[in-house]
């Protein structure tokens, strides 16, 4: 019985993976292939498709652009919520049920509705804001905000953020020195986790994107999208690098948060 | 002058009075024991003599100097928690030698001091390793070897046995004591263990309900409770009604008698209790431990030391060190043993 069972679990688990790895490993044979028509297998493999890419000027561009909005989105996020966490554990515990309400709301209004949202918001501000990175780092932040709190907040509860820091004030130092010398470096996993993750997330974003901002500042997803009509070996090869750079990302999240152990 | 003077403390959390009218005066190496149930308030008043927690009045003069209001930092008070508290991201080096650091000691002296501190709690050769890396007991020697390594003016101990096991806990307290005594270090323990206290306290401050029920030395305190709550917390006291106290022992009382188990002699109808059968041997008293109900003498008898528990019957019979007595040895109890 116990046999039977594992084989049924084993069969589902590969068929599923199998089923979900074949779309990517064709991708990626196809981006390897010269040319693949009306025939069984292609007529042969060459690496120019990705050559071509990676000398393409405009994918360079579009993805320093991506990089800048989601590198600068963490940064700010950092900057806002690792102090903000440590005031709502330290000084008022009692509001981290507020922040566990409030992180859920980028998730609960659909991408497309908050956009039509924001851009009627700041379509009449003074300061031009629409179509530029501004406005996508600005949105960004709040989507990166759940994941940063919820993972950083984990960390903080995993230590004893009170005596600690109580311990590192009778010892002489001040409420900063004690922040940044003892409770930032035990929060180092879950920061890099939730960082990683988040960038992952950010980096194949595409409604926000482009709704928000569109071609005014081609971010790597626009970039994938606009050239969906050309060769579809090169946008194969766009697709696998893409996931290839998501997957560094995502194997270092996971290592972050396996930690030391 | 006393070294450490607490003036009517009262502090109170909305309308709940945590603790009110604390007054005692501590001696320069005393050490003194917060005895209490758990939410008297003997955690809070050590939190507000550390700064880590306001009074709402009242004053805390150390050496005559007024410290009320004086920030944790410049307190130069060392506090061991009952969570240990030790930095994670640490060795056990950088734990001790953090305080000296943050006091603008160089790096070198830094790491000599905590070096000697780490000797003297005897955990030399770990002082590469994390906390996560050590037992229960290993961390909490850390965190008294930090606390003192900055010479504080009083140390404060909040419960900091109370997560060890049995055993551990034994060795440490000896340890606690032996440092305490080498360094004349001025004290605070707080405690909801009697036996613990006893054990250490020059003296004891028992608490309830916010305020200090009775105060003095253990042996006092034991003997002499001074209500009903002390007598029921101190140990398992008969506690005897007044009317019925008056009627068995001819005496004239309107409160209940408290009378230690210990102190009831047994004696068996109709046995004879004579002394033919003991040896009675010379001896000197080397030391006493107060158990709570048993009295440990360390005694030497013929330049053989020998350890005899005695039942706690009254404080007069409470002998020091270098008294003369007689060992008893009941010939009954003489059981021979195989190598």
């Amino acid at each position: 019985m116990h046999n039977q069972n594992l084989l049924l679990h084993k069969t589902v688990v590969y068929g599923l993976s199998t089923l979900l790895l074949i779309p990517i490993l064709a991708t990626l044979i196809y981006s390897f292939s010269s040319s693949w028509g009306a025939t069984m297998l292609p007529d042969g493999f060459s690496i120019k498709w990705y050559s071509q890419l990676l000398t393409d000027p405009r994918f360079i561009e579009a993805f320093a652009r991506s990089l800048f909005i989601c590198i600068s989105s963490l940064i700010l996020a950092m900057v806002l919520v690792l102090p903000m966490i440590f005031v709502i554990f330290y000084y008022y515990p009692a509001l981290d049920k507020l922040m566990n309400i409030l992180i859920l709301l980028p998730f609960a209004v659909p991408p497309v509705v908050s956009s039509v949202g924001l851009l009627q918001l700041y379509a009449d501000s003074s300061i031009q804001l629409v179509g530029t990175p501004w406005i996508l780092i600005g949105t960004y932040f709040t989507i990166a905000l759940p994941f940063m709190y919820r993972a950083i907040s984990n960390s903080f509860s995993t230590i004893n953020l009170r005596d600690l820091v109580d311990a590192a004030h009778l010892l002489g130092a001040s409420t900063t020195k004690a922040y940044l010398l003892i409770i930032l470096p035990n929060l180092k996993k879950g920061l890099l986790a939730s960082t990683f993750l988040s960038f992952s997330f950010l980096l194949g974003e595409f409604v926000f994107a482009n709704i928000l901002v569109g071609t005014r500042y081609e971010t790597l997803q626009i970039y994938l999208y606009n050239m969906r009509q050309t060769s579809g070996h090169f946008t194969s090869a766009l697709v696998m690098t893409y996931f290839a750079f998501i997957f560094i990302c995502t194997w270092l999240a996971t290592r972050f948060s396996r930690g030391n152990e | 002058m006393s070294y450490v003077k607490v003036n009517q403390f009262a502090k109170s959390f909305g309308d709940v009075d945590v603790f009110k009218d604390i007054d005692f005066s501590i001696e320069k190496g005393e050490f003194i024991t917060l005895l209490g149930p758990s939410g008297c308030g003997k955690s809070t008043l050590l939190r507000c003599i550390a700064g880590l927690d306001n009074v709402d009045l009242g004053t805390l003069l150390v050496e005559g100097e007024n410290i009320t209001d004086l920030a944790p930092q410049q307190r130069e008070i060392g506090m061991v928690f009952q969570s240990y508290a030790l930095f994670p991201n640490m060795t056990v080096e950088d734990n001790v030698a953090f305080g000296l650091k943050m006091n603008g000691f160089s790096k070198s002296k830094s790491r000599l001091e905590a070096k000697k501190m780490i000797d003297l709690v005897e955990l030399a050769g770990k002082e590469k390793f994390y906390p996560r890396e050590l037992s229960g007991g290993q961390r909490q020697r850390v965190a008294l070897a930090r606390a003192l390594v900055v010479r504080p003016r009083i140390l404060l101990l909040d419960e900091p046995l109370s997560a060890l096991d049995a055993k551990i806990r034994k060795s440490l307290r000896q340890q606690i004591l032996n440092i305490q005594k080498e360094l004349n270090l001025t004290t605070i323990f707080v405690t909801h263990d009697q036996e613990e206290a006893m054990l250490l306290s020059d003296r004891i401050f028992l608490m309830s309900k916010g305020s200090i029920v009775q105060q003095g030395k253990p042996e006092d305190i034991y003997t002499k409770p001074a209500n009903e709550f002390v007598a029921s917390f101190m140990g398992h006291y008969n506690l005897i009604d007044a009317d019925v106290a008056n009627q068995w022992f001819d005496i004239s009382t309107s409160d209940k008698v408290a009378i230690r188990p210990e102190s009831i002699y047994i004696r068996e109808k109709g046995r004879q209790y004579g002394e033919h059968i003991s040896i009675a041997k010379p001896g000197v008293v080397l030391s006493h431990q107060l158990l709570g109900n048993v009295i440990r003498y360390s005694v030497e008898v013929d330049k053989q030391q020998l350890t005899v528990d005695l039942l706690n019957r009254s404080s007069e019979r409470l002998l020091t060190k270098g008294a003369p007595l007689e060992l008893m040895f009941n010939l009954n109890e003489i059981q021979p043993v195989r190598s």
